[in-house]
């Protein structure tokens, strides 16, 4: 699941997959913008058949933290 | 393909700094960024040189100002943010508040449509109220006003603006995954990323016509492709393409479509392993067939293997193989097909058959047509009596003498905007004998024909076999201040290449310049993939080479030192 992350990261962000670790945010990457993170949500969300809510939206702001939150939702789903 | 593929595939594509981009600007009132990538790469996969940019959020009529010069300008104007929760205020309006914002949409369309009027493409969405309509029977305010405002789209536009049936791209995918509620109301973008590809796959056919990728021919294998049986084994009584059975109608309905596309100016041709004769008699005299010789441009039914064929059916159509598409119902020759000619387009009949006619509707956006005109209706004709021209050619000793024996004619039309539309044809369609392969649209043609100092020359040509129609085109800027004229675009359609005729109308054009005092001439070749054969056109014309840059060549005449070729057999008259 990791670097199913990390491959759409990067092609959305415009990184290299060994550069993204869990303190990977808009801070330390330039395009990482809002447009640009409606790109990454967009494309998570048909990577993983998911759909997130606002408030996950907004609080997937780094990689650790995507990772989490993708984590929960396919737990529920699976459930 | 998943967007994040697209996003990163595209990224590898990249932009040609070096090569005429296709820039194509998307003016929206809405978020939109989305599509860029999504428009750019099947483009970028079939070689065109794509650049989107996107204009500034919800400033369609200022940026229709700013762009007016793209190759193609797409308009996203979306009803639900004309004003904001206009999709359920307008409920309330009273018939005063509805004709007012009604006539404020109005004359914006019309500023937009008036700083685009010289564009060379534009397509305008249709106004759609599909994502945001309930399943009321009576028509709500917010869908008669999408009504209203569409009426008056197609009352206004201009040749060179395409509306675009957007609900045939949401229907496609269905509202539900048109629409993303979530984004709609927190960024104003009601469109998901799956509409975005569909609606890329949908408009792919004019931005590949407008590029000169359309489809020209469409060959068809005969025994169940045509019609259900096979010919060498069941024999004439017992093929089927009859409306009164279930599998025949369905070839039935197959060849109408073929027809249909005929008359748009698509080549149709045979390529099946069968006894000529035997499928000739089919052609002739088979009461329900509906394709007939007359519709057939080339047809090569023998024993040799399709590849040969095809081939040879690019060559006597004098197209590129990658103009052709072919349709086969053996796995074993499409595959051979695709193997041996990858440039060639191959369809394969479905193994439900029931979903062949489907298949091929889908696919007849690939000879997608920017226009219609006098030429493609009877192009089939045409095309028939080269091959005709051809065959006689062997029978003679000197090509002069097959040439003089043609009664060859060259009718020249300056500046004659009446056949504008067949100007841009040729220039978005012609590949070989093309100097420059410039595209122009119909309104860059006829912006041209009214500039002072631009000439726009177009020629049709005729024979003892009849009349090929406007296949000629010649766009020269003319410096009066330094007496030089420069040839922007020379280019004739492949079907009368051969016989000289370029040089007699290069005749007439130094005759014509020299008449407006020019002394200078200059010209370009700027190689593509496909024009090698005109690569030493301007030496043979005597001009004289003035600078080579990676694909592009330069060349001067010094207009007394031009030598004109003696083809009396030609003779060359004045259009109007």
């Amino acid at each position: 699941m990791e670097d199913r992350i990390k491959t759409v990261m990067s092609a959305v962000l415009d990184v290299s997959m060994d550069q993204i670790n869990n303190n990977t945010s808009p801070e330390n990457v330039e395009v990482w913008d809002s447009l640009r993170h409606m790109n990454l949500i967009v494309a998570l969300e048909e990577e993983f058949e998911l759909e997130f809510n606002d408030d996950d939206i907004v609080e997937m702001l780094n990689y650790g933290l995507i990772k989490n939150i993708i984590d929960q939702r396919l737990a529920t789903l699976s459930h | 393909m998943k967007y994040s593929e697209i996003l990163k595939k595209n990224s590898e594509l990249g932009v040609n700094l070096y090569s005429a981009a296709n820039s194509i600007v998307v003016l929206s009132n809405i978020t939109i960024h989305q599509i860029k990538e999504i428009l750019e790469y099947p483009q970028r996969m079939n070689g065109i040189n794509a650049n989107v940019e996107m204009g500034n959020h919800d400033n369609i009529v200022q940026d229709s100002l700013k762009f007016q010069d793209s190759n193609l300008v797409i308009i996203f104007w979306e009803l639900c943010n004309l004003i904001d929760g206009l999709t359920f205020k307008i409920e309330l309006f009273n018939k005063i508040e509805f004709n007012e914002i009604l006539d404020k949409t109005k004359s914006e369309i019309d500023l937009v449509l008036k700083n685009l009027q010289n564009a060379p493409l534009v397509l305008f969405n249709r106004f759609s109220p599909l994502l945001f309509s309930n399943s009321s029977i009576r028509k709500s305010n917010f869908e008669r006003f999408a009504d209203c405002l569409n009426h008056y789209l197609e009352e206004t536009i201009s040749n060179n603006v395409k509306l675009i049936s957007i609900e045939k791209v949401i229907a496609e995918i269905g509202i539900y995954e048109s629409l993303d509620h979530r984004y709609y109301y927190s960024s104003k973008a009601p469109y998901t990323v799956s509409f975005f590809k569909a609606y890329s796959e949908y408009v792919k056919p004019i931005i590949m016509a407008a590029n000169g990728k359309a489809k020209k021919a469409l060959i068809f294998d005969c025994d169940n492709t045509l019609w259900k049986g096979i010919l060498g084994e069941d024999g004439f009584d017992h093929i089927d393409m009859s409306t009164e059975n279930r599998d025949g109608s369905i070839f039935h309905e197959i060849q109408s479509i073929s027809i249909a596309l005929s008359k748009q100016g698509v080549l149709i041709g045979l390529c099946s392993k069968n006894n000529p004769d035997d499928v000739e008699e089919v052609l002739i005299s088979h009461p329900d067939m509906l394709l007939r010789n007359e519709h057939i441009a080339v047809n090569k039914s023998n024993w040799s293997n399709k590849v040969t064929n095809l081939r040879q059916i690019a060559q006597e159509l004098n197209i590129g193989l990658d103009s052709l598409v072919f349709v086969d119902d053996s796995p074993f020759e499409v595959n051979f097909i695709r193997e041996q000619l990858p440039e060639v387009t191959v369809l394969q009949v479905p193994e439900k058959l029931y979903e062949y006619p489907k298949m091929l509707r889908e696919n007849v956006g690939l000879f997608y047509n920017l226009s219609v005109t006098a030429e493609d209706r009877k192009k089939t004709e045409m095309i028939k009596q080269q091959i005709n021209r051809e065959r006689i050619k062997n029978e003679f000793e000197s090509i002069d003498d097959y040439l003089s024996s043609l009664r060859l004619g060259i009718t020249v039309y300056q500046d004659d905007t009446t056949i504008s539309q067949r100007m841009a044809q040729l220039s978005q369609k012609t590949n070989q004998f093309n100097l420059t392969t410039k595209r122009y649209t119909e309104e860059e043609i006829r912006n041209y024909i009214t500039q002072n100092g631009t000439n726009v020359f177009s020629f049709s040509v005729s024979d003892k076999f009849g009349d090929n129609g406007v296949c000629g085109l010649c766009i020269v800027n003319l410096d009066g201040g330094s007496q030089t004229a420069e040839i922007d675009t020379f280019l004739m359609s492949c079907r009368v290449i051969g016989r000289n005729i370029e040089y007699a109308f290069m005749n007439y054009l130094i005759e014509y310049l020299t008449s407006r005092k020019i002394k200078m001439i200059r010209g370009r070749y700027e190689k593509t993939l496909k024009n090698k054969q005109v690569e030493q056109f301007y030496e043979t014309c005597s001009f004289s080479t003035s600078e080579k840059k990676d694909k592009v060549k330069s060349f001067k005449l010094n207009i007394n030192q031009y030598k004109p070729k003696k083809l009396g057999y030609i003779e060359v008259k004045n259009g109007r």
